[in-house]
């Protein structure tokens, strides 16, 4: 084959685009994997892994000059000494806010799969209903029973640490032995469920994408709690430690970092895409690169972008847009509602090691009975610690007392806070702004994306229900806190492109196929039909796994 | 930190805390970027007001972690201008305060008239603090849920406050305070969620 030509290019390299790339070369498809930013190879260049906080100039804050260099990445945690290199630079990719919306991005090989907060659930069955039943947006085009399987397969691969709960809102997977509840956890957890007992309103330990044992070559967790600088020790899924190498293992996997897609080549005749074309974000020429299939995965809004760009010859607004739908039903989930208080009677017990989870409570509103004056509903992540030394010490403040007083550890807290679903709502929608360009001269987005009352509403409960639970669990001084969730913190970019039953009010079809373009496959955060509450990268692996298989199925059987 | 982390973080910071999670999250308006003009002996001064906030006792205190030399950097690079002018005014301030009160510069004065000192200034700042608490507060109401883009501003604090939050930050954050006066595992490799603890018993660091 000449040197530009592959079965398969997969545009992005994060979870998903990692996933497509290990399905497809294991299948014995040439792959060309292609990444906007630069290579982060695994181990050797996580450079902070192992770093100390006194090793930072500035102890992991943030500088003013952070600050003015990162206008969206500033406005919550992202924006932080230790891996500030993993954040895609606001000033390089600048994007328009007709409302406001944080976007936090990662441009470079392994995108955020470096970075993410690991949790990983499955939607359910009651999920993939939703829209059906409360007549909300377009029906999924598939059903739990269908997703299942794959869910059970890039588990298994995955390595997903997890309880078993026989919760129908939250199905049961293939887990790595669970981590452990610390004792307050536990207490908390104990009186909680005893209380709920009869209405699946649950504490459980949280189900992440860290191993708890050695697990297909890779080491278990050392509990450091230094995820996000890169594993040395491979312990939690990223594609650097679990689908690269085993894309790279087949031989098949070309990788090009610095690649930027500027669209998608579509065949009018043919109705199919043959290629793409890259920009060199590095000597800024252009470049061919022609396959059979196409598999999108450059993030949830950057997919819907490359789409937005693409034959434009025959639909203006982009490939995938003849049903009026790209770009539209953006989602986040919303968050920035909990509560915490004080936990007495453990001052006996104490912690070792870093545990990189936390509890879960998975969604409990509008289910089995329930009906609240709002749609969907929302799970709590949290957990319980002693605090450290930026408490206050009553009656000391400062000298050798108030020294040692700091050197111990303080009082046990008990937090949570929500993770609200949103709805797919058609009017929030990303556009090309085309007045404004990027460091390469390329239109960028604009975000006309909110919240609305149905969120707002939720949001209520979120607090209440946060302040009423821990308080029947024994918490004592438990206060809400009311954050004002602006969309894009939850980092959970879903919808642009969504699949559906038909090509009139949906991007893709029910095996992610573009409609209009049957080769071009999106598998990444686009293709959600509604959002559920839960953390949704496990869910894209499980699509994307299904999605190459039917590719290569139909490629074998010459329909693509 | 992660999203986790912030969580916690977030749980922690009701009530009064010494150092709030707005020092890591606050989003700020910048200017040109200004040298604060620390001189050697604000750091030698810094050093010492450090060491009798957190005195070397059994383990290292805030001097050995070169907490002056901590402040120096923190207020240059991290500290909005409208702070660092505070903190560097701040300097003078607190030598004025301390020849009032003992008739002599502050690195005159015994462990005890420095103790005596601070004490003072750490009650004129809870006073002057409610300031601009107050005035964040509502302004923080203001913008919530407006869903704009905004830049909140903290308003700066008392100056003995930001020594104190350094003080703090810097040393227990550093080799020293996190080695010797907490605890420091760099790898635990396993988790134990009901430790058994008795009083005296390190903190961890990390």
């Amino acid at each position: 084959m000449p040197d530009n030509e592959y079965d398969a290019i997969v545009v992005g390299s994060g979870i998903s685009g990692g996933w497509a790339a290990k399905e497809l070369t294991e299948k014995g498809l040439k792959v060309l994997m292609l990444e906007r930013g630069r290579d982060i190879v695994h181990v050797k260049d996580y450079v902070n892994a192992n770093k100390d906080s006194w090793e930072y100039e500035h102890r992991g804050g943030r500088t003013q000059q952070m600050i003015h260099d990162y206008p969206a990445l500033k406005r919550d945690y992202p924006l932080n000494e230790k891996n500030l290199d993993y954040w895609a630079s606001d000033k390089d990719s600048p994007y328009t806010e007709i409302k406001r919306f944080d976007w936090f991005r990662g441009y470079h090989v392994g995108g955020r799969s470096l970075m993410w907060g690991r949790q990983s659930y499955r939607l359910s069955q009651l999920d993939f209903e939703a829209n059906a039943k409360e007549g909300i947006a377009i029906d999924w085009p598939i059903r739990y029973n269908e997703i299942a399987p794959w869910y059970d397969y890039v588990e298994k691969f995955a390595g997903i640490s997890g309880s078993i709960e026989g919760m129908p809102q939250l199905p049961d997977g293939q887990f790595l032995p669970a981590m452990e509840m610390n004792v307050v956890e536990k207490d908390v957890a104990q009186r909680m469920n005893a209380h709920y007992k009869k209405e699946f309103r649950r504490m459980i330990i949280g189900r992440t994408a860290n191993l708890t044992q050695p697990h297909e070559g890779r080491t278990n967790c050392q509990f450091r709690n230094r995820c996000w600088l890169g594993c040395p020790f491979g312990a939690y899924f990223s594609t650097q430690s679990s689908t690269l190498p085993a894309a790279q293992k087949t031989g098949n996997l070309t990788l090009r970092p610095w690649s930027i897609v500027t669209k998608i080549l579509y065949d009018k005749d043919k109705k199919k895409a043959t290629g793409v074309e890259v920009l060199d974000a590095e000597n800024n020429q252009t470049y061919i690169y022609n396959a059979k299939i196409i598999f999108l995965n450059a993030s949830t809004l950057n997919s819907a972008w490359v789409l937005m760009n693409s034959a434009t010859d025959v639909w203006p607004d982009g490939l995938g847009s003849s049903s009026g739908e790209l770009g539209h039903n953006i989602m986040d989930h919303h968050l920035g509602v909990g509560a915490s208080g004080i936990v007495e009677g453990f001052e006996d017990k104490y912690i070792y090691g870093r545990r990189p989870n936390g509890i879960y409570i998975p969604r409990y509103r509008n289910y089995f009975g329930d009906k609240r004056d709002y749609l969907r509903g929302f799970g709590y992540q949290g957990g319980a610690s002693r605090s450290g030394w930026s408490r206050n010490i009553p009656e000391l403040s400062l000298g050798a007392d108030f020294k040692d007083a700091l050197t111990e550890p303080g009082e046990w807290r008990m937090g949570i806070g929500g993770f609200g679903e949103t709805l797919p709502y058609h009017e929030n929608k990303i556009t090309l702004d085309k007045t404004k360009k990027d460091k390469w001269g390329l239109n960028v987005l604009a975000f006309d994306v909110e919240y609305k009352e149905n969120e707002k509403k939720m949001r209520v409960d979120m607090a209440n229900d946060a302040v009423e639970m821990l308080t029947i669990a024994g918490v004592k001084d438990v206060k809400a806190n009311i954050g004002d969730g602006t969309l894009g913190r939850g980092i959970h970019e879903m919808g642009s492109a969504r699949m559906g039953k038909d090509p009139k009010t949906s991007v893709l079809n029910n095996f992610n196929q573009v409609w209009d373009a049957p080769n071009v496959f999106v598998t990444d955060g686009a293709f959600m039909t509604s959002a559920g509450c839960q953390n949704p990268s496990l869910g894209y692996m499980a699509f994307t796994a299904r999605a190459a298989d039917h590719a290569v199925k139909e490629l074998k059987k010459m329909n693509l | 930190m992660d999203r986790r982390e912030l969580l916690k973080m977030i749980a922690l910071a009701t009530g009064a805390v010494v150092v709030g999670g707005e020092v890591f999250l606050t989003g700020c308006k910048t200017g040109a970027k200004t040298e604060a003009g620390f001189t050697a002996a604000n750091i030698s001064l810094l050093d010492e007001i450090g060491e009798t906030i957190l005195p070397a006792t059994s383990s290292p205190g805030a001097k050995a972690a070169q907490i002056g030399q901590f402040m120096k950097i923190y207020v240059t690079d991290c500290y909005t201008q409208a702070s660092q002018d505070e903190f560097t005014k701040g300097i003078v301030a607190l030598e004025e305060a301390c020849k009032k009160m003992h008739g002599k510069t502050f690195m005159d004065c015994t462990p005890e008239q420095r103790r005596e000192l601070l004490l003072s200034l750490e009650k004129e700042a809870k006073e002057f603090n409610k300031g601009p608490e107050e005035k964040d507060k509502t302004l923080r109401e203001e913008l919530k849920g407006q869903n704009k883009v905004y830049d909140f501003v903290a308003s700066p604090k008392h100056y003995y406050t930001m020594m104190k939050q350094l003080t703090l930050l810097g040393f227990f954050t550093s080799k020293p305070g996190a080695t010797q006066a907490l605890r420091h595992v760099a790898v635990p490799g396993k988790y134990d969620g009901a430790l058994p603890y008795k009083k005296g018993d390190k903190a961890w660091a990390e």
